[in-house]
């Protein structure tokens, strides 16, 4: 079982086509996503750092289902929400966290297995990439920056910032298998948050869907932009806002996968989104 | 007479892998390595996103229902089958 209290974060430098992984016990307090990813940013400004984020849910409990995206785009923070398989992905990978930083000389495909990173050219085959069933693909196609090709994020945001770092596209493929510390309670757990199909705020439909989210919704393809902190931490949709709002359900699924918040971290969140907020601008 | 999961209506799949993640609980983890479903994402017709479900035949073992249930749009059905599996 990974150690839930250190944050593991992939840096991978565009620049010198190097990669790191490391440990962070001090970003447990953003508790993940765009907490995280904020600090995240402003940790590295300097290097222009596109940050993908998972929460602490992710892959573990239903209509946990987005992955933040956190940039700087000309002097304004941002941040964006995307649907798909993204966040099962990276959550199986192991990792909580990709900083990208840096800008390459040439287009560029980064092949991305659990901890580790291939930097390749863009004329390679795609499909050769990765592990099928266990893969995300996010490319930038003639339009926008696509996950799966059919999930995006809303605005040019992300795109340009694909474009400025020689991005062509992100292949992650996640093979981790975990085991929550009380694996009963978890599944009680799970099957009780399930049931609340009635708390989203979106009807079902019959569209592609994310990863982890039965809904199938319409709005899912066009993924997400600012709202609520502590629901973009986690990182659940937005649409789930009626369970994950409510700090006893978010310190329940917490505590069954063995992390040890208190109800006080939780709370504090929104202060230290602020803060982090102050010191970008 | 042995239970089977079939996969009876492979177009309604929406990929959202809740009967991926239900078998990997029932095996007492979480991830992806090791299912006995594995969903595919392809380009279909119309250039429109379809999915393929593929079923390890050991998935008779597990709790069938449980998986069929889980799936929002009914994907799945339930039958029943004299010496399924069996090489006569």
């Amino acid at each position: 079982m990974q150690d839930l209290s250190n944050k593991k974060i992939l840096y991978i430098d565009l620049k010198t086509q190097s990669y790191e992984v490391k440990n962070h016990p001090g970003l447990h307090k953003y508790i993940g996503g765009t907490g995280m990813g904020l600090k995240l940013l402003q940790q590295n400004i300097k290097e222009d750092p596109l940050v993908f984020a998972i929460g602490p849910l992710n892959g573990f409990f239903p209509f946990c289902s987005k992955t933040a995206v956190v940039l700087d785009d000309s002097g304004v923070t941002e941040d964006l929400y995307i649907g798909g398989r993204l966040s099962t992905r990276l959550r199986f990978t192991g990792v909580d966290a990709l900083v990208i930083t840096g800008e390459s000389e040439n287009p560029v495909t980064l092949a991305i297995n659990n901890n580790e990173v291939d930097f390749k050219t863009i004329d390679v085959d795609k499909d050769s990439l990765g592990l099928p069933g266990k893969r995300a693909v996010l490319e930038r196609n003639n339009i926008n920056v696509y996950l799966d090709d059919y999930f995006f994020t809303p605005e040019d945001i992300l795109k340009d910032k694909f474009d400025k770092k020689k991005l062509s596209s992100i292949v992650i493929t996640g093979t981790e298998i975990f085991k929550p510390k009380r694996f009963d309670n978890y599944i009680s757990l799970y099957q009780q948050i399930l049931k609340r199909v009635d708390d989203m705020t979106i009807t079902k439909g019959k569209n592609p869907s994310c990863s982890s989210c039965p809904m199938g919704c319409e709005r899912s393809k066009f993924g997400e932009m600012g709202g609520n902190v502590l629901l973009h931490s986690l990182v659940a949709c937005q649409f789930a806002e009626r369970i994950y709002s409510d700090v006893g359900v978010v310190f329940s699924c917490l505590n069954v996968l063995g992390y040890d918040y208190t109800h006080e971290d939780i709370e504090a969140l929104p202060h230290l989104i602020e803060n982090t907020l102050k010191e970008l601008s | 007479m042995t239970k089977i999961l079939k996969v009876k209506f492979p177009d309604r799949c929406n990929g959202c892998e809740m009967c991926v993640l239900e078998v990997q609980r029932q095996l007492q983890k979480v991830g992806l390595e090791g299912s006995l479903i594995r969903i595919f994402a392809d380009r279909g017709e119309n250039n429109e996103t379809s999915f393929t479900i593929e079923l390890d035949p050991r998935i008779t073992n597990m709790n069938i229902q449980k998986i069929k249930d889980i799936c929002p749009q009914d994907v799945y059905e339930i039958t029943e089958e004299e010496n399924a599996g069996l090489i006569k």
